[in-house]
């Protein structure tokens, strides 16, 4: 075990680097001055070359790229005399869009799509299996059809359709909840004005990923209960609420614990869509407003966070399957 | 010796959207204290659905059935078909125990050894965890399976395929069942084993006097371990008898057909194996007479007219051996004699 | 809108200025109050000396009285060109602090500068004994000087407070309100407890606080405003073109609207180094149907009127219709005047072949920045254009718009653009585009036979002080710039602002261009 995750580690470390090294050679070999995208409306060729200077945008790409991964572990100053400022380890680089370390945007943003993503998870999850196991329990019979109708709707509405409708219909017509002003409030601040602010996210992501959930568990608790020992646990003479929930369950939990790790690494990469609509300020609105902006040392620094997010995620999905699956020994 | 198992003119059909396929179409039988019975045919030929059905489970909607299931159960008879669901679990691997061909598959590959065989004692004795566990062991030991308090916690995965065969047998004993059903016990299972396996069947069935209805479709097997033998073709019983009956006296020509393929060393050793030809029949739309007829290479010494279009009555010369055939009693006698002497 | 320019109109609310615009609806809104100053600001030495006095109890929002010293740390920032790059920049040019070789100020800033520089922008700029009273002393007459002084670039700073460019993204409050969070979905503005009425002269705070937001989908805002579901709530920008009816033709919300003049004038610049040929950028002015592109944009009611200059009507003392272009002058059709763009286009054939080569043949580059409007635009534009046989092509710039034109060697032959006054005073237009020392000029007309005079006559206006004799210079320079076809001019712009039934006092302010957030008040 401890050998499987020193190997990982290893290799996941190594993916980092080439995809931040890739990230940056793209962005270095775009036909765009960086530095002129510093300055708003009275820009002149000597304010652009001071930021080139500040911002190292004058030194050689390698060496760019050097002082990008030193400053993850060491800080970085930029400009000099009392003008200068810095950004203290660790340190993903300086936004001159928004005139703030990345690190700190990143911090501000992260958090609000981990709540995001982990109400919305529980949700999924909770509808998802719950339908899926229903569907097949009453397989053809008035649960199946009419969760397949809820699959399909799910799998068909894009995310953008069904986040506007409930933020226009259940919250602005009706104002069942109505929208809130606060803007975002920690869970441990108030726990009734943080769940008013993420419920309709919560419940716009979770519909369009319930919908996959339920399909796939309703098809994985079909296959098991053809099993050989699910007709085994019957011939013993256990109860048919034991068979499904103990001895099927417990078979299509791995898959769903890996898709479900998978599905969660890929929101927090970024649930752009409904962190624009519900007006979050999550790490999706942070990459979306950098690529517009080609707010170069944001864009860089999302996309090797994701790119972490997803390895580690596929670490600890290969650690759970293990737990999960007696069969798996890593 | 007292019945555990009355089958009486038992049919189950399976509506289709191609049509009803009729599985098992009037078989009756009995298996009484320690005695094996075994059914042989070929797949398809409707034995595994027949002891499915005594175990009640086929899936509720999915079987049309009729007859009469009776299975000693608490002291009187339980019968499987107008059983309510709840009747039918409690008879499930207490009164009736059942193992299958593949042990692998039919082990939960997520739960310990130990558990599973607990689960199916606690089943039936909710709350009593500690003693399930114990007698777990104490059955993983009398199906010899070496450290079985070890072995109890290791996962199925762990063992090999004989092992596993052993410990789906521990499993069905959990609750001393009066009698066991083992479908295709052996058929997964190398040679050597397979023997270990049905000398320890036999050994167990003398220390608890069980009944055991074996479904194979080896006969081999069924020379080993049976004291009668039910040979089904296309969902009906087509001879019934002692296992001596069978073997040296086939009243039938799919019996001596399935006598003739079984696969033996000859002299020369340039004899091929001697495959009935044809194929059984759609269940579907079985003929109106013998099911066999289109097959049959005796249907010479019969009146084919009668053959084609009159199903033959399951009657005997004596007492305990039946078939189903048209062909002529004397006519049979010639020529079976005649084939019989390249089976032995 | 982006954080930025929301966080431009919440100044208003947030930070006094040495003087200000008169809060009030009508033409008195372009008068000025004293602010953080006792006084308009007192001109003297022919306007070249400018004096402001401050007035005793004005503090910080940390509690530090505000002084004299503050207001020069926060003039000194504007010489930092590589630190801070945003608001006007006329001190640069006019504060009397000797330049180097090559035209630059010698004094740099207050992050890295000389014992030289320092001294002489504290000459140009200085402290009375008591630290109440700031003087500036400036190299050339400027009559409006003290509209310099409503922009936050002469307005009191810390200097231990002050971080380079990211101060401005929450700088000190002065003003009755304070931010107390600045993200990037929110600004949220609270009261500000060291701001008293009793030291300001006009301020009337009315809500505990306020809450900008930005970042809401568009449809999501009208919506709001629709519903009227937040009735405290007013959306800075207009609502979305598809839902103007819905809210000006419908009496519901004859009280929650307003519809009104911005204060851009829109055009297109000639790039008068590339097309040095009047008659070919003439044409290009005759040609163009504007009515298309007007009605594409919402017509009259929404979208403005055909430009007659680049000076807005909303600088209403030096505005006049120029009669050259737009509505007005003889020649001008809105569809286009195909006949008038040939005959231009017949003259330019043998006075300027190469320049009608370009026109016909080659196809001339226009600058545009990246829109999803583009894709119906440029169609119109393409035949309108093919009716009198000229080609046109486009330079689609996607991000740094303004960065990229600006520099000479990346500006195609036409440029698109917009300017406001910044303040009521033509003088921030006229020179700022058509003078060779201006800060916007895109025309880079000083390669054309007719600059030397024009700047001769801007340099004129410029000194004069009597503002209704400086007024009608800047009529005659607008007129003379639409002569010479230094640009395009297109429209002036219209702007839409609609607010939820719970908001009182509101109104359009005339030297803004939009309504005075400050007087805003909520309906109990």
């Amino acid at each position: 075990m401890l050998r499987f995750i020193s190997r990982r580690m290893f290799f996941a470390i190594l993916t980092i680097l080439v995809v931040s090294a890739v990230v940056f050679a793209i962005f270095s070999f775009l036909p765009f001055d960086p530095a002129s995208l510093t300055c708003g409306q009275r820009c002149t060729p000597q304010i652009i070359e001071g930021n080139r200077i500040k911002l190292g945008f004058d030194k050689p790409i390698y060496e760019q790229y050097w002082l990008f991964l030193s400053g993850i572990f060491a800080g970085r100053t930029y400009g000099s005399g009392s003008a200068a400022f810095s950004c203290p380890a660790p340190s993903f680089g300086y936004s001159f869009n928004e005139n703030a370390c990345v690190t700190d945007m990143i911090k501000e943003s992260l958090p609000i799509t981990i709540n995001l993503a982990i109400g919305a998870l529980i949700i999924w999850l909770a509808i998802g299996v719950g339908l899926g196991v229903l569907a097949a329990k009453f397989k053809n019979r008035w649960p199946d059809t009419s969760s397949s109708v809820f699959v399909l709707l799910g799998t068909s509405l894009p995310t953008f359709v069904t986040g506007l409708a409930l933020l226009i219909w259940v919250s602005i017509k009706w104002k069942i909840i109505p929208m809130s002003l606060d803007g975002y409030v920690s869970v441990l601040d108030s726990p009734p004005r943080w769940f008013m602010y993420f419920i309709l996210p919560w419940i716009t992501l979770a519909i369009a990923y319930a919908a996959l959930y339920t399909r796939f568990t309703r098809a994985a608790v079909l296959d098991t209960l053809g099993e050989d020992y699910i007709r085994t646990a019957r011939a013993k003479g256990v109860k048919e609420r034991t068979v499904l929930f103990k001895h099927t369950l417990r078979a299509v939990l791995a898959p769903i614990v890996t898709m479900a790790g998978l599905d969660f690494a890929g929101l927090i990469g970024g649930a752009i869509i409904t962190e624009t609509i519900f007006n979050l300020p999550g790490l999706g609105r942070l990459t979306l407003r950098s690529v517009f902006e080609f707010d170069l040392p944001v864009v860089l620094a999302t996309t090797i966070l994701a790119a972490v997010v997803v390895i580690v995620m596929n670490l600890i999905v290969d650690m759970l399957y293990a737990v999960l699956d007696p069969r798996v020994r890593i | 010796m007292s019945e555990l198992l009355r089958i009486n003119d038992l049919h189950v059909a399976f509506p289709t959207d191609d049509g009803l396929v009729r599985a098992v179409d009037g078989v009756s039988l009995t298996v009484s204290q320690g005695e094996t019975v075994a059914i042989v045919g070929e797949s398809g030929s409707g034995k595994t659905v027949t002891s499915l059905s005594v175990m009640g489970l086929h899936k509720k909607g999915t079987a049309e059935m009729s007859g009469s299931i009776s299975v000693a159960h608490d002291g009187g008879f339980l019968d499987v078909i107008s059983a309510s669901e709840e009747e039918i679990r409690s008879m499930r691997g207490r009164s009736v125990a059942m193992i299958f061909q593949d042990p692998m598959s039919a082990l939960h590959p997520y739960y310990k050894i130990g558990d599973q065989l607990a689960e199916a004692y606690v089943v039936h004795n909710p709350g009593k965890k500690k003693e399930a566990a114990a007698r777990a062991v104490e059955m993983l030991d009398l199906v010899g399976i070496s450290e079985p308090a070890q072995r109890a916690k290791e996962f199925p995965h762990q063992f090999s395929g004989g092992m596993r065969q052993r410990v789906m047998i521990a499993m069905a004993l959990m609750n001393s069942p009066k009698m066991l059903i083992a479908d295709e016990p052996t058929t997964a299972l190398d040679v050597t084993v397979q023997a270990q396996i049905l000398t320890l069947l036999a050994s167990l069935q003398k220390e608890f006097n069980m009944g055991i209805l074996l479904i194979t479709h080896d006969l081999g097997v069924v020379a080993q371990v049976s004291d009668r033998v039910n040979v089904m073709y296309a969902g009906r019983i087509v001879e019934q008898g002692g296992v001596d009956d069978i073997f040296y006296n086939p009243m039938q020509p799919y019996t001596l057909g399935l006598l003739k393929s079984v696969p033996r060393i000859s002299k020369s050793g340039s004899e091929r194996l001697k495959a009935i030809p044809g194929q059984p029949p759609s269940l579907i739309s079985l003929p109106a007479g013998c099911a066999f007829a289109p097959r049959c290479e005796y249907i010479k010494f019969a009146d084919s007219n009668a053959c084609a279009t009159q199903m033959p009555a399951l009657v005997g010369t004596k007492a305990g051996h039946t078939s189903r055939c048209h062909i002529d009693e004397s006519k049979r006698q010639a020529s079976f004699a005649e084939a019989m002497k390249e089976v032995r | 809108m982006s954080s930025m320019s929301a966080l431009r109109r919440a100044v208003v609310v947030t930070a006094a200025r040495l003087v200000a615009y008169n809060p009030v609806p009508g033409e008195a809104g372009a008068n000025l109050v004293p602010d953080l100053a006792t006084n308009t600001g007192i001109p003297s030495n022919s306007a070249k000396t400018w004096k402001f006095t401050l007035r005793p109890g004005t503090k910080f929002e940390d509690g530090t009285p505000i002084t004299c010293e503050h207001v020069q740390y926060g003039a000194s920032r504007v010489f930092a060109t590589d630190v801070i790059t945003d608001g006007p920049a006329y001190l640069l040019s006019w504060l009397d602090i000797p330049k180097d070789a090559d035209g630059n100020s010698i004094y740099t800033g207050p992050y890295k500068n000389t014992p030289e520089g320092v001294a002489a922008f504290k000459k140009a700029v200085s402290c009375s004994k008591d630290n109440r009273t700031i003087t500036f002393n400036l190299n050339k007459s400027v009559a409006d000087f003290n509209y310099l002084a409503t922009y936050g670039t002469i307005s009191p700073i810390q200097a231990k407070l002050d971080t380079g460019d990211a101060y401005d993204l929450k700088p000190q409050a002065t003003g009755p309100y304070k931010i107390a969070r600045n993200n990037k979905t929110e600004l949220l503005l609270v009261r500000n407890k060291y701001w008293s009425k009793s030291t300001d002269s006009f301020r009337t705070p009315y809500p505990d606080q306020v809450v900008i937001k930005f970042g809401l989908d568009e449809e999501v805002q009208d919506q709001i405003l629709l519903e009227d579901s937040q009735p405290n709530a007013i959306n800075f920008d207009g609502p979305l073109p598809t839902n103007k009816d819905k809210f000006f033709n419908n009496d519901e919300y004859k009280n929650r609207r307003m519809n009104n003049s911005d204060p851009y004038a829109n055009y297109v610049a000639f790039n008068v180094k590339k097309m040095p040929c009047l008659e070919v950028r003439a044409a290009m002015y005759y040609a163009r149907n504007a009515k298309a592109l007007l009605d594409y944009a919402g017509g009259p009611t929404y979208a403005g009127s055909y430009a007659t200059g680049v000076i807005s009507p909303l600088v209403a003392t030096d505005y006049e219709p120029t009669k050259v272009v737009g509505p007005g002058s003889p020649d001008f059709i809105p569809e286009g005047n195909i006949p008038k763009a040939k005959a231009l286009l017949e003259i330019a054939k043998t006075k300027c072949p190469a320049d009608y080569k370009k026109a016909t043949v080659d196809g001339i580059v226009i600058d545009a920045r990246q829109s999803s409007t583009l894709n119906d635009t440029i169609p119109i534009n393409e035949a309108a254009y093919a009716r009198a046989g000229i080609k046109v092509k486009y330079n689609i710039i996607s991000s740094g718009y303004y960065s990229t034109v600006m520099n000479p060697a990346k500006q195609s032959d036409m440029t698109g653009a917009g300017w406001g006054a910044d303040w009521a005073n033509a003088s921030t237009v006229i020179p700022e585009l058509f003078a060779s020392f201006g800060g916007f000029n895109l025309s880079q007309n000083d390669a054309d036979p007719a600059y030397k005079a024009f700047e001769e006559k801007i340099n004129v206006a410029m000194k004069t002080t009597d503002r209704k004799k400086q007024a009608a210079m800047w009529k005659a320079l607008d007129k003379e710039a639409m002569k010479n076809f230094w640009v395009l001019p297109t429209v002036f712009g219209k702007a839409q602002e609609v607010w939820g039934s719970g908001l009182g006092g509101v109104f359009f302010w005339v030297p803004q261009g939009n309504p005075a957030y400050g007087k805003i008040w909520v309906k109990k």
